[in-house]
């Protein structure tokens, strides 16, 4: 192409044909879609009847609740992970549509911290999230948050954010 | 433009013979200002008058009618020179003195070629920036100055920071040198901006193109090349006052610089100080995901900062010699958007609305001290060309403690503190072999020691060693035909420094066990890299229309971040980890440029291909790290295809049209992203432009009206975790004009520019803030002052 366009540059009318054949080269070049590629993040949702945690759902020290959450993908869901952390110094805010009310600012003695990463097997694209969890009995009170995320194959994340409390 | 407030010599000795009542004789003398040598053959040309100056500089101008009269002296390779004159009773000797057009050292190497011409012969394709196009042009930042060049972008940090993007290619691909010397800092860094004060530059020279043969290692997309400013002449005093203010952003800015020259010895300085509040967009609300963020009488708020920078050069001069040290430093300090840094969000009970210029965290403040010295010294057919550099930078970044994971609050601010020092000396000898070839060989070398602090991890402390020497021909053919030719070779050395957490972390061990342990996120380890690059260029002219072929080889040395992170970018939410295998990036690069130049009317293109062999690239990755996205160093091939067009069409006398358009297209062409382009891709653009010329308007003096109308496609293309962005169309205003405010002093400079007339909502896709959807600032006036003195 790029030949082309030098013995052009001879003729007299070059100077259109420079601007011709730089369209052309644009053109010809973005219309390269030799790859397919995966442009679609995952989606996930606590909303619908069983999705646990909801947006300012109370929890109970000592019991155990099954988290849920339903995630989707184009093509292929590839991991998840929860993330429960406390909210004390009300540093961030969930993404749901209610407000919850927070309580009042507290220092952080033994918070729950729970961390963890799961794998999608298989080529799914629709999978439902449910990992129990257990609400130890020697951690702090108050408000916290539930953040889940999820990635696909290719690399895109999607993320939902959830404001709790865990109680007495 | 200091020179042109250069004494023009009219001193009076001598009496004139007296004729009889009405006519009268101007008798003069013109010599060289230099060392009174006399300037023979100089035309000194009136209204219906003339002389030519005879062996003895000597002229005289017969049958003069009493009254004033004023001349033009010009001579080959001098500054034209005007000097009016009383003719009547008891007239003087009029003596002229005339300036050399050029200044000394530029004399050597210029050699009466004009800058245009030279760059034509040179096959590097490149573009040059004046200061004319930099006070005309002048934004927030010098790279949002710049990036009205065709081919050149900015990813913006906010209305004050902002670093280079050359063709689509920014942060270590991009060369900053200043004075000779490859300005080192933080580049790597998302939310890092070009610590370089914008006033006072002279001219830059911008590379679109690889240029590691003549620039070493990051000069693999580009360089911005912001070169020493010119020696000024002799016995000269001059300087200039500029003062801004900005509507959008409450910003008050004063910058002053002076400049002075005895006979051998020289200095210039200059102060510059901004202060401005946060900016506001066409938006009352930012939705960035699921969430919204009311904003307050649309001000992004905690979004200002200010800007303190200071520089003083000394130099000397003389036959052969020449020799300026430059002291500088730039002090900023931004507030980053408070509700969202990067991909965090965050909500916090500092007041943020109260106040629009008070800065608050989540912020950073940078200090860069700079000190360069330049020396040429001409040794017979050898010029000989010595750069030495140190600088300091210091770069924070300031959040309000929160925990993380297994991370406890953190005990104060600071979650990150960069201090690099950089070293640099550069030698070049540029010689004629014979009449046709120049030959330059020369050695860069560059140390770098960086230390970290603060509570968040991305990096390790590090020192790097850097190496090339290099050699390349400029073969002049014939008159018109020029070939460059260079091979380089560069080795670098980099050392890390161990790193561990400060907290511990909870392990689940294999055997079921549970400890509790400070992570290691970096090994002492050396890593040892050596490279060839090189370029072979041809330039022809024919007649008006010149043409540029440029076939090159340059590489990239990978960065400390590249091999040895280990860590969570809190502000871009993912983790991000280094990959010790990588290599140096490679790239290959074929450029052309044909320019056509009419009376009227001037086209060029630019196009070129490139391909990356390896090139780095942050990877996100499927899986996660404590719940945080792991992003990985990877290599992949990388083909890119692009280029820029340019036309401008004078229309009338006082009409002038000019257009341009870029486009780049990159895909990935292997690894786990392949088919997907690369990050901050810029989309395709085009820039229309209108100047006119307007007659003289009271006391405003050659006002020109300038439109520019920008029209940028969509970006499609995009790579997780980026979103497609909308096409946008911008109208820029500007009216510049001088006022004559005393007769005999410089005029002043005004510049009225109205930036985003329309208030127009538009997202741009290089903009840091983008990720977070927010759109780029509404309607600006802004008022410059500039009085020369």
């Amino acid at each position: 192409m790029l030949c082309g366009f030098k013995s052009n540059l001879m003729k007299s009318t070059f100077k259109y044909l420079y601007f011709l054949s730089f369209i052309l080269l644009i053109t010809a070049c973005s219309s390269d879609d030799s790859t397919e590629i995966d442009e679609e993040k995952p989606t996930i949702t606590v909303n619908y009847t069983t999705g646990f945690p909801q947006g300012c759902a109370f929890l109970t020290r000592g019991e155990t609740y099954n988290f849920r959450a339903m995630v989707t993908d184009n093509s292929q869901l590839a991991a998840y992970s929860i993330d429960i952390h406390h909210n004390f110094d009300h540093h961030t805010h969930d993404d749901q549509v209610r407000d919850c009310n927070l309580g009042a600012l507290q220092q952080a003695e033994n918070p729950l911290i729970f961390v963890e990463n799961y794998t999608i097997a298989g080529s799914k694209t629709s999978y439902e999230i449910n990992i129990p969890v257990t609400i130890p009995n020697d951690i702090d009170t108050g408000d916290y948050h539930c953040a889940y995320s999820v990635t696909d194959a290719t690399g895109w994340q999607s993320r939902t954010s959830i404001d709790i409390k865990i109680v007495e | 433009m200091f020179q042109k407030i250069l004494v023009i010599g009219l001193l009076c000795s001598l009496c004139t013979t007296v004729f009889a009542q009405d006519f009268f004789q101007i008798k003069g003398i013109v010599q060289h200002a230099k060392d009174l040598t006399p300037a023979q053959g100089a035309t000194i040309l009136g209204k219906n008058l003339y002389a030519v100056s005879s062996a003895s500089g000597a002229f005289t101008i017969n049958n003069v009618i009493e009254g004033t009269y004023s001349f033009t002296v010009s001579h080959i390779g001098c500054e034209p020179t005007t000097f009016s004159v009383i003719v009547g009773q008891n007239m003087k000797e009029v003596k002229v003195f005339l300036i050399e057009a050029t200044t000394v050292l530029d004399e050597v190497k210029v050699n009466g070629k004009t800058r245009k011409r030279e760059a034509l012969e040179v096959p590097i394709v490149s573009q040059t920036v004046s200061k004319e196009f930099l006070d005309q042009n002048r934004e927030n930042t010098l790279m949002q100055t710049l990036s009205k060049v065709a081919g050149v972008s900015t990813i913006n940090i906010g209305s004050g920071q902002s670093k280079p993007v050359i063709r689509g290619l920014g942060f270590n691909r991009v060369a900053v040198v200043q004075n000779g010397i490859k300005h080192e800092a933080q580049q790597w860094g998302n939310d890092h901006g070009l610590e370089i004060d914008q006033h006072g530059i002279e001219n830059i020279q911008i590379i679109k193109g690889p240029a590691s043969l003549l620039y070493g290692s990051d000069a693999i997309a580009g360089v911005v090349d912001i070169q020493p400013n010119q020696t000024p002449l002799p016995n000269s005093f001059g300087g200039e006052v500029n003062i801004i203010g900005e509507s959008n952003n409450d910003l008050l800015g004063v910058s002053a610089g002076v400049t002075s020259r005895k006979d051998k010895w020289f200095y210039r300085s200059r102060l510059t100080y901004r202060d401005y509040g946060d900016y506001k967009v066409p938006a009352d609300r930012i939705n960035y995901e699921n969430y919204v963020f009311k904003l307050d009488d649309n001000n992004l708020r905690n979004t200002a900062g200010n800007e303190a920078n200071a520089s003083l050069g000394i130099g000397y001069v003389t036959e052969g010699f020449k020799s300026e040290t430059v002291f500088s430093n730039v002090n900023a300090k931004n507030g980053f958007f408070a509700n969202a840094h990067g991909l965090e969000v965050r909500t916090s009970s500092i007041d943020y609305d109260s106040a629009n210029r008070d800065v608050d965290l989540p912020y950073h403040k940078v200090n860069h001290f700079k000190i360069t010295n330049n020396t040429s010294i001409s040794a017979g057919e050898h010029v000989l060309h010595l750069d030495l550099g140190y600088q300091n930078n210091n770069r924070e970044e300031h959040s309000e403690p929160v925990p993380h994971g297994y991370m406890p609050t953190p005990p104060n601010t600071k979650e990150r503190l960069f201090v690099k020092n950089t070293y640099s000396l550069n030698f070049r000898d540029s010689f004629n072999l014979t009449d046709q070839h120049n030959m330059v060989v020369g050695l860069n070398t560059e140390y770098q020691n960086n230390n970290i602090g603060g509570w968040g991890f991305l990096i390790p402390e590090y020192n790097r060693f850097t190496a090339g020497v290099f050699a390349y021909d400029q073969f002049k053919v014939n008159s018109n035909f020029y070939v460059l030719a260079g091979l380089r070779y560069d080795v670098g050395r980099i050392d890390t420094k161990a790193y561990y957490d400060w907290y511990p972390s909870t392990v689940h061990n294999a055997d079921g066990s549970i400890s509790y342990i400070h992570q290691q996120r970096s090994k002492n380890k050396t890593f040892d890299f050596g490279s060839l690059s090189a370029s072979l260029g041809l330039s022809y002219i024919q007649d008006k229309t010149s043409y540029k072929l440029n076939v090159g080889r340059s590489f990239r040395m990978p960065l400390a971040n590249e091999l040895a992170s280990d860590g969570v970018n809190y502000h871009m939410y993912r983790y991000e980890r280094g990959n010790l295998d990588v290599d140096p990036e490679i790239s290959y690069q074929l450029d052309l440029s044909v320019e056509h130049t009419e009376n009227h009317f001037s086209i060029g293109v630019s196009p070129f291909v490139n391909i990356f062999q390896n090139y780095i690239y942050l990877n996100p990755t499927s899986n996660y790290y404590e719940t945080i996205q792991i992003y990985e160093y990877t290599q992949a091939e990388v083909f890119r295809i692009g280029g820029e067009l340019n036309t401008r069409a004078t229309i009338t006398e006082n009409l002038q049209l000019d257009a341009s358009i870029e486009y780049v297209y990159s895909a990935q062409t292997s690894g786990p992203k392949k088919g997907f382009t690369l990050p901050f891709s810029p989309p395709l653009s085009g820039l229309l432009s209108a100047r006119y010329q307007f007659e003289k308007l009271l006391f405003f003096d050659k006002p020109q009206l300038i439109a520019d109308y920008r029209i940028t496609a969509a970006q499609e293309e995009i790579v997780p975790p980026e979103e497609k962005t909308d096409g946008y169309q911008v109208l820029n205003m500007s009216l510049l004009s001088e006022i004559e405010v005393f007769k005999n002093n410089l005029p002043l400079k005004m510049r009225v520019k109205l930036n985003n007339v329309f208030n127009t909502k538009y997202f741009n896709h290089t903009s840091f803030y983008r990720l977070i959807d927010v759109p780029e600032a509404g309607r600006n006036i802004s008022l410059s002052l500039t009085i020369p003195f």
